[in-house]
């Protein structure tokens, strides 16, 4: 297997003079060397750092890297466009501005008794799975395998057969494990491209990994933003109007997210007016990232929602719960199921406790409670497909050509397997990651897994269990539809059983095997999932140090499925959002655009020491209009109002409106002294 | 890259001496991220983890010796943590529990960073530091021995040996402001140790670690007096205003502490 290592443009916005890849191509064990020209992923132009520029394989890496450095490029540096708004004025955008209305919102605005408008900032984050973004290509014959990092193995075998023009099934992907995605891993990008061209042209085998400085800087992330947002209430709390402008970094790709999405969605409101712009800067593109928009509206709409409390004097929490929504907001139509209010309800009791939270300040150390709701998709969709074999032994194979993100979905469909067969969970096997080793599966993104894939391993073991029970209830002379499979038995309702295995074994060699299918979603309904979280936190007024003591969650996301790996997207999703509060930023030059924070010194992740306590609850209801399952996912719901709850907690402690992520002491600081400046002059918040 | 390893001082010292090029390591929790960054590329190193001399810590006539290779999880460890307070809670700010257990004192003194964790406490205890080399043997204070951001008075043919320096008689303790829990380089960080003498020593908040004292009853200024001196630079981890202030309050919560 060779090696592949890649020159990039150190400039964020650049073109190749010259280029020299004489010595390069020289150099020791190097076996194929690829430049503009050779491939698409390559470019003579730079439009942000880490532009691939040329491409090496080699006998090791350390010859490939080598190599690279002896590749001579000559630059011209150009001027770099950075900032957001300016890209705005110059109409440097990634697609059309998004404009959405609903009723009047210049009206909802006269009606109102208080009106409340802030500027919330969100910074440049990066997913920093512990596995870089990486592949191996190998061609066979007229086929290409490749071994990838992926949390859609059928979006890479698409992406990869058109770049080389392929029939589709020419392409097998394979990815049995992985070390994380979160969103960064949807499709092929690149630098597979590269390495398939380098495998090629070499006619070896090629591994290309990024290094953990190219993943900080092209691996993907979530994109900066500036919100201007209003919020508009009568005096009871009931909203006539909320508004905004969002302004979203997305450098030189990607797309644009919803950040308009949880004030479009999440509160019941009349009069609503968004726009939403995707800046174009020569900057690295974003992608996907654990509920992209969502983290980042959320983030403003649920403080200013808390400012708007303020200003009225009216609990919080009642605050939201005037303003529940009982059909969809956008549309009209029902929810398939809701259960926000219940989440409001459960999250009382922790909500009562700022009472006590709060009479635990002293002079130094304010400590306050906050919350905020959460609404996002998460209901999954067609189409998706699954084989359960049967075997005479009476255990249970599960095949489908999914990925297992490291979100315990082997263990998830062997569960709803071993259910629908009635058989004990080792005795079911799950196969999953290989493209050419069963049939279509969902994207891990989205929160879809398993809301996605449950419905149709469920329906794959239903059609195996309906098959055993057809063979015995001939075989026992039992009239149809008698008899049914439990404990590992075929249970007649007359109280004979007999063990699976007196049918299964009648097999032999032959198997069971059960197909299914995701069906639609329910039509004319609405799915999302809902949460609320409280956070307790400890303020250090004196030098602005933030401890966060207490993370309540409670999510609404149907039935669930395995409650430990439910807790633990939970707390994933809520240390992920510790870290997006309090240390984590890409920090880029501000005049050259290039990417500081490279390394995982720079570049901070929370660590265990910064975890708060975390209670989790479910509220565990299956969404009966929801599939076969009423299952909906949670790998995205959790980390989208931590940040939110935390800083309205620290406005509760301290009466500081913090307005921008991550926040630092230094802006603690700042905006305690805003906040007794207020009180000073007694102006109001507004 | 060639790998030197002696077996005892003196032969660690001739090698040095011979091979005045060759960088020595220890922990290698500095320079392997260094040749990690590409920030240098030695041709040779100087391996000091199989001499015993460096090892461990002694006490005579009242005098404390930290061998140059004592690790942090070490100056954890009781009695010497309870000989050197400020030095313990130090060290258990230090990276990661690998990081404790790699890195040393020497090392911290070798890279002589301004935010270097062992500096502030060594400095309250008066510390000297030994260097040695073929010609000799000599002791420099520590606040001489640091000459400026990651420069010091090391002549090309000594290492550091030990530091020595006095146990701490009266209260003290360490503080260290950083943007998470573990894993930080310090934005600020400060030693005290209230004695007859009142003594702070800060990193991260000039070009060197500095040492402040006061007698006992100027308390009440000390904290305006460690801020003050101060020199602080806007960085991407802190703001010097940040750090000044932060300084101020660390110091009159440390005398709180000790004077309690
Ligand atoms: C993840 C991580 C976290 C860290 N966290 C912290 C922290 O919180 N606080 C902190 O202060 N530091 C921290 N550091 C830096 C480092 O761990 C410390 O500075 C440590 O004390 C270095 O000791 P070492 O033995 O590993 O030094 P080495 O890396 O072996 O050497 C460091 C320097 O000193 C020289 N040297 C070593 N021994 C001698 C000697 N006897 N004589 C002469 N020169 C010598 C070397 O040549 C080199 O220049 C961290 C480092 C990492 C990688």
């Amino acid at each position: 297997m060779l090696h592949a290592a890649v020159v990039r443009s150190p400039h964020a916005h650049a073109r190749v003079r010259a280029l020299d890849l004489s010595r390069a191509r020289e150099a020791p064990g190097v076996r194929a060397v690829l430049a503009p020209g050779d491939c698409d992923a390559l470019d003579e132009t730079a439009e942000f750092e880490g532009r691939a520029v040329v491409a090496v394989a080699a006998e090791t890496f350390g010859q490939a890297r080598a190599a690279a450095e002896l590749v001579e490029v000559e630059w011209e540096e150009l001027e770099p466009l950075l900032d957001p708004e300016e890209a705005v004025r110059r109409g440097s955008l990634v697609g059309e501005p998004r404009r959405y209305e609903r009723g009047g919102y210049e009206r909802g605005l006269a009606e109102a008794d208080a009106v409340v408008e802030a500027e919330y900032r969100t910074q440049t984050l990066n997913h920093n799975p512990l596995e870089t973004h990486q592949c191996v290509c190998e061609w066979r014959g007229d086929g290409l395998d490749v071994y990838i990092s992926t949390q859609y193995i059928w979006g890479v075998r698409d992406d990869v057969a058109a770049a080389f023009g392929l029939p589709p099934d020419k392409v097998r992907v394979i990815c049995e494990y992985m070390g994380g995605g979160f969103g960064a891993k949807n499709g092929a990008g690149g630098y597979v491209t590269l390495a398939a061209e380098l495998a090629r042209r070499s006619g070896r085998p090629v591994r290309l990994a990024l290094t953990r400085r190219e993943e900080n800087v092209g691996g993907g992330n979530r994109n900066a933003t500036i919100q201007r947002v209003t919020a508009a209430a009568k005096a009871d709390g009931t909203l006539t109007a909320l508004g905004g402008e969002f302004i979203c970094s997305l450098g030189w790709g990607g797309w644009l997210a919803s950040t308009a999405g949880p004030m479009q969605l999440l509160h019941a409101c009349e009069n609503v007016r968004t726009v939403e712009y995707g800046a174009k800067l020569n900057l690295p593109a974003m992608a996907a990232f654990r509920a992209p928009g969502f983290v980042e509206g959320t983030w403003a709409l649920e403080c200013l929602l808390d400012k708007l409390a303020a200003e009225l004097g009216l609990d919080p929490l009642e605050l939201r719960r005037r303003n529940y929504a009982n059909v969809d907001t956008m549309d009209g139509r029902p929810y398939s199921a809701k259960e926000l209010l219940e989440c409001y309800r459960r999250a009382e009791p922790h909500w009562e406790r700022r009472h006590e939270v709060r009479a635990r300040s002293d002079a130094t150390w304010k400590r306050g409670v906050g919350l905020a709701s959460q609404i996002w998709y998460g209901g999954g969709g067609p189409p998706s497909y699954a084989w359960v074999r049967v075997g005479s032994d009476g255990r249970a194979n599960v095949v489908t050509a999914m990925q297992d993100i490291g979100t315990g979905t082997r263990t998830a469909m062997a569960q709803i397997a071993a259910e629908e067969l009635g058989i004990r969970l080792e005795r079911v096997q799950v196969q999953v990651g290989d493209s050419s080793r069963g049939p279509f599966a969902s994207i891990s993104g989205g929160s879809s897994t398993l809301p996605s894939m449950g419905p149709a391993v469920r329906a794959a073991a239903a059609d195996a269990a309906r098959q055993i029970l057809e063979i015995a209830e001939q075989r026992f002379e039992r009239e149809d539809g008698t008899l049914s499979l439990r404990g590992g038995e075929i249970v007649s309702p007359d109280g004979t059983t007999w063990p699976l295995e007196e049918i299964t074994g009648l097999l032999e060699d032959g198997q069971i095997l059960g197909k299914g299918a995701r069906g639609p979603n329910p039509a004319g309904m609405r799915v999302l999932t809902f949460g609320v979280q409280v956070a307790e936190v400890a303020v250090d007024v004196e030098t602005g140090e933030v401890v966060v003591e207490r993370i309540y969650a409670v999510h609404d996301v149907g039935r669930v499925i395995n409650p430990l790996g439910a807790r633990s997207q939970i707390e994933g999703g809520i240390i992920q959002a510790m870290g997006h509060t309090f240390s984590e930023a890409r920090l880029d030059d501000p005049h050259r655009g290039t990417v500081l924070t490279k390394t995982l010194d720079a570049y901070k992740l929370p660590t265990i020491a910064d975890v708060p306590e975390i209670v989790c609850e479910l509220i565990d209801k299956p969404d009966a209009q929801l599939t076969n399952l009423g299952s909906k996912g949670l790998g995205e719901p959790p980390i989208i109002p931590t940040a939110a709850a935390i800083a309205n907690a620290i406005r509760d402690a301290t009466g500081a409106d913090v307005t921008s992520l991550p926040i630092t002491r230094e802006e603690i600081l700042a905006a305690l002294r805003e906040a007794r400046e207020r009180e000073r002059v007694g102006a109001p918040s507004a | 890259m060639e790998v030197l390893t002696p077996r005892s001082l003196d032969e660690a010292l001739r090698l040095k001496s011979e091979n005045p090029q060759a960088v020595p390591i220890a922990g290698g929790t500095d320079l392997m991220v260094a040749i990690n960054f590409d920030r240098i590329r030695p041709n040779a190193v100087l391996n000091l983890n199989e001499v015993p001399e460096l090892r461990g810590w002694s006490r005579a006539n009242g005098t404390l010796r930290l061998g140059a290779g004592l690790t942090y999880a070490e100056a954890m460890r009781e009695p010497l943590a309870g000989l050197l307070p400020a030095l313990a809670e130090a060290s258990r700010t230090v990276g990661s529990p690998q990081i404790r257990n790699r890195g040393t004192i020497g090392g911290n003194l070798g890279t002589s960073s301004p935010a270097g964790d062992a500096l502030p406490p060594l400095l309250v205890a008066g510390a000297d530091v030994v260097l040695a080399s073929v010609r000799g043997e000599r002791r420099v204070a520590l606040g001489e021995f640091v000459v400026g951001p990651k420069r010091n008075a090391l002549a090309e043919d000594e290492l550091v040996t030990a530091v020595e320096l006095e146990p701490a008689s009266a209260a003290e303790t360490f503080m260290k402001v950083g943007p998470r829990n573990a894993m930080v380089i310090a934005v600020v960080s400060l030693a005290l140790r209230a004695g007859e003498e009142l003594r702070a020593a800060f990193g991260s908040a000039g070009p060197v670690p500095i040492l402040v004292r006061a007698p006992r009853d100027d308390a009440d200024a000390f904290p305006e007096r460690v801020a003050e001196a101060a020199a602080p630079i806007d960085d991407v981890r802190g703001t010097a205003a940040y750090r000044r202030h932060a300084l101020r309050v660390l110091t009159r919560r440390a005398l709180d502490r000790c004077l309690a």
